[in-house]
């Protein structure tokens, strides 16, 4: 690894202060799980330098506030599928926590940086989005809310401007009659990759009826978002499998008018058909 | 570049050391102390083969940046029997084969110890996903399934 200089403020606002002083190298490391790797790859004079904001406490913890779950960036993967209000109240980030790496990428990995690395394959974002998140990051300009949804430019880009640090994630709870689910498909069981998933939550009336629908497919369009063409399918029906299918056909036709016929579209373009299918059939 | 003053516990010993920042856990335990039980395998993460706990949760070490390990504690595996006494786990290694050529056993007992510290009691499909992260091309992991399924007389650890 390159040398770099090292910083560990204690403090957000430390933390800011450096990240403004230090200029565009400067990389933020918290659980090293894909930063490290960076840092091995990198061909510069310098790899950082490298402010680690794994040790500021302010940034750690699941909360509720009212209605409303609060996740500090720094929670790890591990934090989130342990947590107790996270397996109430937003069962499909939990379930796809744990499905990301190893444990042992897990103990370390943070929600935070699969958001901020924003790689097309992160497992927490999907979940996020249909939950409505929304994110606050700070600066030693000060801070702003953005939703999440609107966070991410393309792969690895996100519309973060330099000297911002997050430093929350917030989303409604579900309410108690929603039920939802996370599918990945990758290549192995473990140490996997996404090539696809879903994050899918519906809500029923008491007669079955659908009334909300939340799709958001991962690793499959250019930025992460909901489909509202197939969700719409569903609103105002009772679930049968046909009408499943239909909005598993509906996100893949969506998928292809953003991403055009490409080399791997053969492949996906029936697969997250099928995935839908199976995160709406989830849902129970 | 500044070197970095640490203190952390390493096999319940403890250690004050200067690190180079662009060291990794994996680095300084096998290239300064000397520790090398701890494998270098892929130094990406995808192989386990250099878990170690931190904290009492197993990690790759080699995803750790040294100066991270100040003030935390860490279990090698040369810190898992006591002395000559192994630990149980290691006996049931040795008992349902589950060594053949060694180099993935330091971290996939590291994994089992993580796992047996918090549940005694595991069931298969708990095992087989605590060692999820840890890779063995000789033995086909059934012999480390039953080792750890089969490990008696645990005792936690702290």
């Amino acid at each position: 690894m390159k040398p770099f200089e090292y910083y560990s403020p204690q403090s957000v606002t430390e933390a800011c202060t450096l990240l403004a002083q230090l200029g565009p190298g400067a990389k933020i490391l918290a659980g090293g799980t894909d930063v490290l790797i960076e840092l091995r790859k990198s061909t510069d004079e310098t790899a950082g330098p490298v402010i680690d904001i794994s040790r500021i406490t302010s940034l750690k913890g699941v909360e509720e506030s009212g209605n409303t779950i609060v996740i500090k960036p720094l929670t790890t993967h591990t934090e989130i599928l342990r947590s107790a209000l996270i397996g109430t109240h937003a069962p499909l980030l939990k379930t796809a926590a744990a499905g990301i790496g190893s444990p042992q990428i897990r103990n370390r990995g943070t929600i935070g940086g699969n958001i901020m690395n924003a790689a097309a394959c992160a497992d927490t974002v999907p979940p996020l989005i249909a939950l409505g998140a929304r994110i606050k990051l700070q600066s030693s300009g000060g801070e702003r809310v953005v939703a999440l949804s609107d966070f991410f430019a393309k792969p690895y880009v996100t519309v973060a401007q330099r000297g911002e640090i997050l430093v929350e994630i917030r989303f409604p709870k579900l309410p108690p009659d929603a039920r939802s689910s996370f599918i990945k498909l990758g290549r192995r069981n473990a140490l996997s990759i996404s090539r696809l998933s879903v994050a899918a939550i519906l809500t029923r009336d008491r007669s079955g009826v659908i009334t909300e629908a939340r799709i958001v497919p991962g690793a499959a369009l250019p930025k992460w978002h909901r489909v509202a063409d197939a969700e719409n399918l569903l609103i105002g029906h009772k679930p049968t499998r046909e009408l499943y299918v239909e909005a598993g056909k509906r996100v893949s036709e969506v998928m292809i008018s953003f991403t055009g016929r490409r080399w791997s579209t053969e492949y996906k373009e029936p697969v997250i058909a099928v995935l839908v299918r199976r995160a709406l059939e989830g849902c129970r | 570049m500044k070197l970095v003053l640490i203190k952390t516990t390493i096999n319940s010993r403890q250690y004050d050391l200067e690190v180079c920042p662009n060291m990794t856990l994996l680095d300084l335990l096998r290239d300064e102390l000397g520790l090398t039980g701890t494998k270098r395998g892929c130094e990406v993460g995808e192989c386990g083969a250099c878990t170690v706990l931190l904290n009492g949760q197993a990690v790759n070490s080699c995803l750790v940046l040294a100066p991270q390990i100040h003030g935390q504690e860490i279990l090698t595996i040369e810190g898992l029997a006591e002395g000559e006494k192994l630990h149980p786990l290691q006996e049931s290694f040795l008992d349902h084969d589950a060594v053949h050529c060694g180099f993935c056993t330091p971290g996939m007992l590291m994994s089992a110890k993580e796992l047996i510290d918090h549940s005694p009691n595991s069931s298969e499909q708990e095992i087989r996903t605590a060692i999820s992260g840890n890779l063995c091309r000789c033995s086909g992991y059934q012999q480390i399934v039953d080792a750890i399924h089969e490990t008696k007389d645990v005792r936690s650890e702290t």
